[in-house]
C-alpha cells in the first residue's frame, strides 16, 4: 500500500518549470568541467610550474562562466531540467564557489611552493572545486548526493595532504566517518523521495511538497533526513570536533574548506525550502541544534587560544546560525548568511598569519577603564532604538508581514549585536551614523535578499522563544564578561566552555572505538627528520619507537 | 610498591639538593621572544659550559636531538668539493685522531641514502606507558601530555587573542590543577575522582611538589637532574616561553618561577601515569626504568662514541669553508685610504654585505663600515601618544632611555595624544563589534560581503609598501616633522655626547669624518607573516632600525653635544652632517629620513647619496634575483625592482627574503681588510680597528655583545636546520598563531613552536642554510684577544666550548691563525 499519493495522482501537468536550453546547460556545467579537465592536464604536465598554469587557467575559465551564468539568470528567469538547474541560489553560490576557487588557487600557488607534493595538491584541490560547482548547479537528487560525497572524498585528500601527521589523519578520518553517516542519509533521503513522489528532480520535489495539502510522511522522513545530514557536514554540536581539528592542512585548504564546503548544508537546504517550511521536526531539529550550537561555539570561541582555532569555532557557530535561520523559514537571510560568511571566513583564513601586525596595533591603544553595568544598559537601549529606527525606515518593523515575529526576534539579535559599537564615549555625528550603519545595512540586505529569494513560512512562537531565550544568554554572558570578568559563575563555567563541554572527546572516544583512523603515512621531508628511540638505559633492549618515524 | 605521597612529608622544606637540580634543569632552557620582538636565540645557550659535542650526547641522550646533519649532506658537501680530504686529515690532526679521519672516509664513500640508525634516548614514564594502548586509537600518551600541557600554557599565558580566560592571577601549576580536575574524558586507568584525590595530595609549592613526585618515582639522586631536563626539553616550547618570562624578569632585577611550575605540570603527568600504571601487566619494567636514570652519563657516552665521526665531518665542512676565507684575507690591500666623499654605516647583519659592496662597486668615493644595528643606543621606543613601549636593542641588554617622537612644529604632544586615543579606541570599538560572541553574527551578515572586494585587492600584486603601524591613528597632517629623538640632547648635552663618545670609538669613526655620514638601519617587508619581526634587525630588539638610526643622527648632528663631545676628545668638524636611514632587506631600497634637516650647502651631496643607494640597490637585487627565483630578470633592473616589491607585499608569499641564512662568518676588521672579497651575503662584517682601542674596551665590547649576537644568530639558523622538529617551528603553510604574538602551532596543536620555519631554511629544492658554527675572524694582537677571553667567561665557554671558531687575523701580515685552549696555531 503506498502512503503517499505518487507523482501520476497529481493534475498534471504540475510541474511548470522550463528547460534549460542546450548552451545555458553548457554554460552551467563550465565550471565544473573546467575544474575537472584540468586535474589530468595539471598531472601530465612536464613541470609543476607548467601544472599550476593549468589550475590558474580552469579558476579563471572558472569565474568568468559563472559570473556569466550569473547574468544569464539576472536577465532571465529561474530554469531547471533534468540534471542541471540555473536558479538565483545556484548561480549565486556558484559564482562564490568560482569566486574562492580563484584566490585559493592563485594563494596556493606560492604558498605551497616548493613542496615535494605539489602536484598532488593541484589534482585535489581542484577535484574539490569541481565536485562543489556540480553539486551546486545540479537539479537531481542524486546527482547532488553522488556530488557531494565526491566533494567530501576530494577534500579528504586535501585534509590528510600531511598524512605523517597523526593530528591530521586522526581530524580527517573523524570527518570521513561522519561524512559517510551524511552519505547514508542522504541515501535515505534519495529513496524516501524517490518513493514519495517518484521524481528525483528537486525543483518538482520542491513544487510537489509545496502543493499538497498534507506532507506526505515520505517527503518529512526524507528532508528530516537531510536536514540531519546537513547538520553532520555543517559541524554541528556534538559532530564539530573534526572541523576543528582540521587545522593541520595548508591555511588556503582552510579557505576553502571554511568558505566552499562546509556551507553547502545550507546550500542544500536552501534546495529543499518549500519543503523544509512544511516539516515542523525538521524545522525544530534545525532550529534547536543550530541555535545550541550557534550559542555555545561563539562562547568557546572566546575561549581560544590560537587564531586558526577560534576562527574555527567561529564558522561552527555562524554554521548553526545559518542553519537556525533555514528552520526559522527566514531563506534570505540564509544565503546572505551564506554569502557572506564565505568571504569573511576566507580572507579571515588567508590573513590569519597578520594576527600579530594586529596585536601591534592594539598594543598602541590606551588601555581605557571597562564600562560600568549602568554604561552597558544605556548602550543596549541605544542600540535597540538605532536598530528599530532602521528596521522601521526599510518598512520591516513593527509590522512587516509575513514574518513580523520572526523579524523582532532577528531585530533584537542585531540591536545586542550593536551593543560594543556604541560609542560611549566621544561620540560624534560620523561615529553614530558609522553605528547606524550597520543596522540599516542588515535590514537593506534583508530586504535585497528577499528580492531573491522567497520567504517562508513563519516559524511556530516557542521556536522563536527559544531562539530569544538562548541569544539573550549569550548577551548576557558576553556582559557578565565585560562588567564582572573574574565572577564565581564565569569561573566555574570556564573549564566547561574551554573544554567545548567534552562533547568531541566523548565522541572521538566512542566513533574511534568503533573504527579507528588509518595509520599515518610516511613523507618525503626537505630538513632532516630524526629518529629517537627511546630506551631504558645503553645495555637494555631498546624499545620501539612510539610512534612513526621516517628518515 | 607504594608510589603515592606521604603526606607527614609535604611540609618539609625541600631539599637544597632538589633544588640544585630544579635550577640546573631550568638553566639548561634557552629563551624565546614573542613573535613581535622575534630575535634569534642561540637554543643551546644552557649548554654552553659543555663542549658542543658533549652536549650534543647529552641532548641526544635526553631528548633523540642531534647537533649534526645527517651523513648523506655530508657525502653531497663531499661530492660538490664543500668538504674535502685534506680538511678532513687536518681537523682529524687537531683533535689527535688520523684514525677518525679514515672510518669517516670510509662513511662519506657510502652510498648516498645509506640508512642511519637513530639516536637512543632515555625513556620518560610516559614511553613506558606508549609501550601499552594510548588513551584513544591513534594517540599515544605523548602526544596527549604534550597537547594538554600546551593548551593549559596558551591559555594562561595569552593576553590578546582570546577573551575569556582561565584565572591569570594563580601561578601556572595551581592553574593547571584546577583545570585537570574538570572532566576532561582523559580515559584514566582508575577512575576521575581517583585522579582527583591524587592531584589534591600534592603540595601546593611546585618545588616542593617536584621533591615528594620525584621520590615517589624513585629516581635515583645521580639521574635527577636529567630527568628534570628532559622532562622540560619533551615541552621545550613551553619551556622555552617560560625561560623568557625568567629572562624578562631578571634583566629587570626581579625573577620568575613560572619555568618550575611548568617542570612541576610534566613530572606530575609523568606521575598520575606511573602511578595509574599500577596493576598494568608485569611486562612493563617500572624498576628498571626508574634504575635507569643513574645510568644518563653511559648513555650519553654511547650517543658521544657513535657522533665522533659527526663531529669530525662538521668541522671539516669548517674547516672548508674558512679557508676559502683565510686565503681571500691575506690577499686584502691594506694601504691606508683618503677621507671619502660619504661614509656609509651599516648594521654588521650579512644582508648589509651584499649591499655595501654593491654600494662600494657604484662608486669609490663612499666607505662603507660595519656596526651593530641598534648603534649602541640603550633604548625602548614609545610611538607618540601610544601605551606602547618596546626595546630598541639586543635582548641580552635591558633598555636604559626611552626614545618618543617630538615634533618639530608646535604641535602639542598632549593633542597627538588626543588624537591617537580617539581614533584608536574607535577601532577598538570595531574590533569588539567584529569578535564579540553575540556580534560576530550580525556583522558578517552586515559587514561580510566587503571581504569579496578585499579578497580581490589582497589576491592581485601590488607594489606600494604599507604605511608604518606605528602611525596608527595620527593624520598626515600630524606626522609632519615628527621625528623620534632622545629628549636628552636638549636636556643634558652632556650625558648625551657621553653616549656619542662610546658610539663613535665603538664604531672605529673618531677622525676622519667625511662630510656626510649615513647612518644606515635595516627592517624588512612582508605581508600575514607571523615571523617577519625575525626578518627585521635583531640587534634592535627585531624591529626596524629606524629609530636608532634616527635618534642618533639626531644626537650627532647637535651643535652642544659636538662642543661636549670636544671636550671628550672626538672632535666632529662643522661640515660633517649624519643623515639616517633604512636599508630595506627585502627589496634593497634604502629609505634616507630627516632630509629636511639637511643644511642648505650639503642637499646636493644628500642627492647624489640618493642615486649611489639607488644604483646600489638595483646591483644587490641583481645578486639576490637568483636566490628568490627572479634570475629572469637579473638584466631588467625595474622590472625587477617591481617584482621584488610586489612580492614583498604578497600575502601567499611564504619566502619574501632569506634573512641571514647561509650565515657562517663574523669578520671583526678594518674594511680594507675585506673590501676586495665577495663574502657572498654570509659575514657579519664589524669594523674594527685595533690600533685606535687603547685599553682594549672597544674589542672586548665587541667580543662581549656583537660576538654573542652572532653566535645567537648563527646557531638558530644551525639548530633550525639540524633538528627543526625540536628547535624550528616547522612548515609555514601550517602555522597557527598562538596567543596572537606568544609563538606558533604547527597545525592544531601540539608544543610551541620556535625557532625558523623550514621555508626559511629550504626553498623546495636545495637546502639555502648550511649548518655551519660561526667562524669568527678578529684582525687584533694575540694578547689582546687572549686576555678578553680570560677575562670573561661568556667568550671563553664559546670559544674554548666549539660553540664557535675563533680565528685571528694578523695586523701586519694578514696571516690567519687559529685559537686553541692550549695555544695559537697556523691554519
Amino acid at each position: 500500500m503506498r502512503l503517499v499519493p505518487a507523482l501520476k495522482d497529481f493534475p498534471l501537468p504540475l510541474v511548470t518549470s522550463i528547460g534549460l536550453p542546450v548552451w545555458q546547460n553548457v554554460l552551467v556545467l563550465t565550471p565544473a568541467v573546467a575544474a575537472l579537465a584540468a586535474v589530468p592536464l595539471a598531472a601530465q604536465t612536464s613541470s609543476v610550474a607548467g601544472a599550476w598554469r593549468w589550475a590558474r587557467m580552469a579558476s579563471v575559465v572558472m569565474l568568468l562562466a559563472a559570473a556569466a551564468g550569473a547574468i544569464v539568470r539576472g536577465v532571465t528567469e529561474d530554469r531547471a531540467g533534468l540534471v542541471v538547474r540555473a536558479d538565483v541560489v545556484g548561480m549565486a553560490v556558484l559564482t562564490l564557489v568560482s569566486f574562492v576557487g580563484w584566490v585559493v588557487i592563485r594563494y596556493s600557488e606560492t604558498y605551497l611552493s616548493g613542496d615535494p607534493y605539489e602536484r598532488r595538491y593541484i589534482g585535489r584541490l581542484l577535484a574539490t572545486i569541481a565536485a562543489v560547482a556540480v553539486v551546486v548547479v545540479t537539479n537531481h537528487l542524486l546527482v547532488l548526493m553522488l556530488a557531494w560525497t565526491a566533494t567530501s572524498l576530494a577534500m579528504h585528500g586535501l585534509l590528510t595532504f600531511f598524512g605523517d601527521r597523526p593530528a591530521a589523519v586522526a581530524a580527517a578520518h573523524k570527518k570521513f566517518i561522519l561524512a559517510r553517516c551524511a552519505d547514508l542519509a542522504m541515501l535515505g533521503a534519495v529513496v524516501a523521495f524517490s518513493t514519495t513522489f517518484d521524481t528525483l528532480r528537486i525543483d518538482q520535489i520542491a513544487m510537489n511538497t509545496a502543493a499538497v495539502t498534507t506532507v506526505p510522511t515520505g517527503a518529512r522522513i526524507a528532508i528530516a533526513l537531510i536536514a540531519l545530514a546537513a547538520l553532520l557536514k555543517c559541524a554541528q554540536l556534538p559532530f564539530h570536533g573534526w572541523l576543528i581539528q582540521v587545522m593541520e592542512a595548508p591555511t588556503p585548504v582552510s579557505a576553502l574548506l571554511h568558505a566552499g564546503v562546509v556551507n553547502l548544508g545550507g546550500f542544500v537546504l536552501l534546495r529543499f525550502a518549500p519543503v523544509v517550511d512544511r516539516a515542523i521536526e525538521t524545522r525544530v531539529l534545525l532550529v534547536v541544534v543550530g541555535t545550541t550550537t550557534a550559542v555555545i561555539a561563539a562562547l568557546v570561541m572566546t575561549t581560544r587560544i590560537s587564531v586558526k582555532v577560534s576562527l574555527a569555532w567561529s564558522t561552527c557557530a555562524q554554521m548553526g546560525f545559518m542553519l537556525m535561520q533555514c528552520g526559522l523559514g527566514i531563506w534570505e537571510m540564509a544565503l546572505l548568511h551564506l554569502l557572506a560568511h564565505s568571504l569573511y571566513k576566507a580572507h579571515a583564513f588567508l590573513s590569519a598569519g597578520g594576527v600579530v601586525r594586529q596585536t601591534q596595533r592594539r598594543q598602541l591603544v590606551p588601555r581605557v577603564v571597562a564600562p560600568t553595568a549602568t554604561a552597558m544598559v544605556i548602550a543596549t537601549g541605544a542600540a535597540l532604538a538605532g536598530t528599530f529606527a532602521a528596521g522601521w525606515v526599510w518598512g520591516l518593523l513593527p509590522f512587516a508581514e509575513p514574518v513580523s515575529t520572526t523579524i523582532w526576534v532577528m531585530g533584537a539579535i542585531v540591536a545586542v549585536a550593536l551593543v560594543p559599537l556604541v560609542p560611549l564615549v566621544a561620540a560624534s555625528p560620523t561615529r553614530i551614523g558609522a553605528t547606524l550603519a550597520i543596522p540599516f545595512a542588515y535590514f537593506g540586505l534583508h530586504e535585497l535578499f528577499g528580492h531573491l529569494v522567497p520567504h517562508g513560512s513563519s516559524a511556530p512562537t516557542a521556536l522563536l522563544v527559544f531562539v530569544a531565550v538562548s541569544f539573550a544568554l549569550l548577551f548576557g554572558m558576553q556582559m557578565l564578561g565585560i562588567v564582572s570578568p573574574r565572577g564565581a559563575l564565569r569561573r566555574r563555567l570556564y573549564p566547561w566552555i574551554y573544554g567545548g563541554l567534552f562533547l568531541d572527546e566523548a565522541f572521538t572516544r566512542v566513533a574511534f572505538a568503533m573504527w579507528a583512523p588509518p595509520p599515518t603515512r610516511p613523507r618525503a621531508a626537505t630538513l632532516p627528520q630524526l629518529t629517537a628511540v627511546p630506551m631504558f638505559a645503553p645495555t637494555s633492549l631498546p624499545m620501539e619507537p612510539s610512534y612513526e618515524h621516517q628518515h | 610498591m607504594n608510589i603515592s605521597i606521604d603526606p607527614d612529608n609535604a611540609s618539609i622544606g625541600v631539599a637544597a639538593q632538589i633544588t640544585a637540580h630544579i635550577t640546573a634543569a631550568c638553566h639548561r632552557i634557552a629563551p624565546t621572544w614573542p613573535l613581535d620582538q622575534f630575535i634569534a636565540v642561540n637554543p643551546y645557550w644552557g649548554w654552553r659550559d659543555s663542549s658542543a659535542s658533549s652536549a650534543a650526547a647529552m641532548l641526544g641522550a635526553l631528548a633523540g636531538t642531534a647537533l649534526t646533519m645527517p651523513r648523506s649532506w655530508f657525502r653531497s658537501e663531499w661530492a660538490a668539493g664543500r668538504l674535502t680530504k685534506e680538511h678532513l686529515h687536518a681537523a682529524a690532526s687537531a683533535v689527535g685522531d688520523l684514525e677518525l679521519a679514515a672510518m669517516a672516509e670510509e662513511v662519506l664513500r657510502q652510498p648516498f641514502d645509506q640508512p642511519q640508525p637513530g639516536i637512543p634516548r632515555m625513556a620518560l614514564a610516559t614511553d613506558v606507558r606508549d609501550l601499552g594502548s594510548g588513551p584513544r586509537s591513534g594517540q599515544t600518551w605523548t602526544d596527549l601530555v604534550t597537547h594538554q600541557i600546551s593548551q593549559h600554557c596558551a591559555a594562561h599565558f595569552d593576553r590578546w587573542q582570546g577573551s575569556w580566560h582561565p584565572d591569570q592571577d594563580v601561578d601556572l601549576f595551581t592553574g593547571w590543577r584546577a583545570q585537570l580536575l574538570a572532566p576532561s574524558g582523559i580515559a584514566w586507568r582508575h577512575s576521575r575522582s581517583w585522579a582527583r584525590t591524587q592531584l589534591a595530595s600534592l603540595p601546593a609549592e611546585p618545588d616542593a611538589a617536584i621533591a615528594m613526585m620525584l621520590g615517589a618515582l624513585m629516581i635515583p639522586e645521580e639521574g635527577r637532574e636529567a630527568y628534570l631536563t628532559a622532562l622540560l626539553l619533551s615541552v621545550n616550547g613551553w619551556s622555552a616561553w617560560c625561560a623568557y618570562l625568567r629572562w624578562q624578569a631578571r634583566l629587570l632585577g626581579d625573577n620568575d618561577h613560572e619555568i618550575v611550575g611548568l617542570l612541576a605540570i610534566r613530572l606530575a603527568w609523568e606521575w598520575l601515569l606511573r602511578t595509574d600504571a599500577h596493576g598494568l601487566s608485569e611486562a612493563e619494567p617500572w624498576d628498571a626504568w626508574a634504575d635507569s636514570w643513574a645510568s644518563t652519563d653511559a648513555m650519553a657516552s654511547v650517543v658521544a662514541d657513535e657522533q665522533r665521526i659527526d663531529w669530525l665531518l662538521q668541522t671539516a665542512v669548517e674547516r672548508t669553508y674558512q679557508a676559502t676565507l683565510i686565503s681571500a684575507l691575506m690577499n686584502a690591500d691594506t694601504a691606508p685610504t683618503q677621507v671619502p666623499a660619504a661614509q656609509a654605516v651599516f648594521c654588521i647583519d650579512v644582508r648589509s654585505e651584499v649591499f655595501r659592496r654593491a654600494l662600494e662597486s657604484v662608486t669609490p668615493h663612499i666607505h662603507t663600515s660595519g656596526f651593530a644595528g641598534f648603534f649602541g643606543l640603550p633604548i625602548s621606543y614609545t610611538p607618540a601618544g601610544s601605551a606602547l613601549s618596546r626595546p630598541q636593542l639586543p635582548g641580552l641588554l635591558s633598555p636604559a632611555l626611552n626614545v618618543t617622537e617630538t615634533a618639530s612644529n608646535s604641535t602639542e604632544p598632549g593633542a597627538l595624544i588626543n588624537e591617537r586615543s580617539a581614533t584608536l579606541n574607535n577601532r577598538q570599538r570595531w574590533s569588539r563589534f567584529r569578535s564579540s560572541p553575540s556580534s560576530v553574527f550580525t556583522f558578517v551578515e552586515s559587514m561580510g560581503l566587503l571581504y569579496g572586494p578585499k579578497l580581490v585587492k589582497d589576491s592581485l600584486p601590488h607594489v606600494h609598501a604599507p604605511t608604518k603601524w606605528e602611525n596608527d591613528g595620527l593624520g598626515s597632517a600630524s606626522l609632519i616633522g615628527l621625528r623620534p629623538r632622545l629628549a636628552m640632547v636638549d636636556d643634558d648635552p652632556a650625558a648625551a655626547a657621553t653616549i656619542a663618545y662610546k658610539v663613535l670609538r665603538g664604531m672605529s669613526l673618531t677622525t676622519g669624518f667625511a662630510p656626510l655620514t649615513l647612518l644606515c638601519g635595516h627592517g624588512s617587508q612582508s605581508a600575514n607573516n607571523p615571523h617577519a619581526a625575525g626578518l627585521d634587525c635583531g640587534a634592535c630588539g627585531g624591529q626596524t632600525g629606524e629609530v636608532n638610526a634616527r635618534a642618533l643622527a639626531d644626537l650627532l648632528n647637535s651643535v652642544q653635544v659636538r662642543a661636549h663631545l670636544t671636550i671628550l676628545g672626538i672632535s666632529v668638524p662643522s661640515s660633517t652632517w649624519f643623515v639616517p636611514g633604512l636599508h630595506n632587506t627585502t627589496t634593497d631600497e634604502v629609505q634616507l629620513f630627516d632630509t629636511e634637516l639637511v643644511p642648505e650647502n650639503k642637499r646636493h651631496e644628500v642627492d647624489q647619496l640618493q642615486r649611489w643607494l639607488s644604483a646600489a640597490g638595483d646591483r644587490a637585487r641583481a645578486e639576490r634575483a637568483a636566490g628568490l627565483g627572479l634570475q629572469g630578470l637579473i638584466h631588467e633592473p625595474e622590472q625587477l625592482k617591481q617584482a621584488v616589491c610586489e612580492r614583498a607585499n604578497d600575502w601567499s608569499q611564504v619566502r619574501p627574503e632569506w634573512g641571514l641564512a647561509g650565515n657562517a662568518a663574523f669578520v671583526v676588521a678594518p674594511r680594507r681588510r675585506t673590501r676586495h672579497m665577495d663574502l657572498g651575503g654570509r659575514s657579519f662584517l664589524h669594523d674594527y680597528d685595533w690600533t685606535l682601542d687603547t685599553g682594549l674596551s672597544v674589542l672586548t665590547l665587541i667580543m662581549t655583545a656583537p660576538m654573542v649576537v652572532t653566535n645567537w644568530i648563527n646557531l638558530q639558523y644551525y639548530a633550525s636546520t639540524v633538528d627543526n622538529r625540536r628547535y624550528g617551528c616547522g612548515n609555514k603553510v601550517l602555522h597557527n598563531v598562538v596567543g596572537a604574538n606568544i609563538g606558533v602551532f604547527e597545525g592544531n596543536g601540539g608544543d610551541l613552536r620556535i625557532g625558523l620555519a623550514m621555508q626559511s631554511l629550504h626553498d623546495g629544492h636545495t637546502l639555502r642554510h648550511p649548518p655551519l658554527r660561526l667562524s669568527v675572524f678578529i684582525e687584533a694582537p694575540r694578547d689582546a684577544i687572549d686576555s678578553i677571553i680570560s677575562e670573561h667567561t661568556v667568550v671563553h665557554d664559546l670559544v674554548s666550548n666549539g660553540w664557535i671558531h675563533l680565528l685571528r687575523i694578523d695586523p701586519s701580515t694578514g696571516a690567519v691563525e687559529r685559537w686553541t685552549p692550549s695555544a695559537w696555531v697556523e691554519s
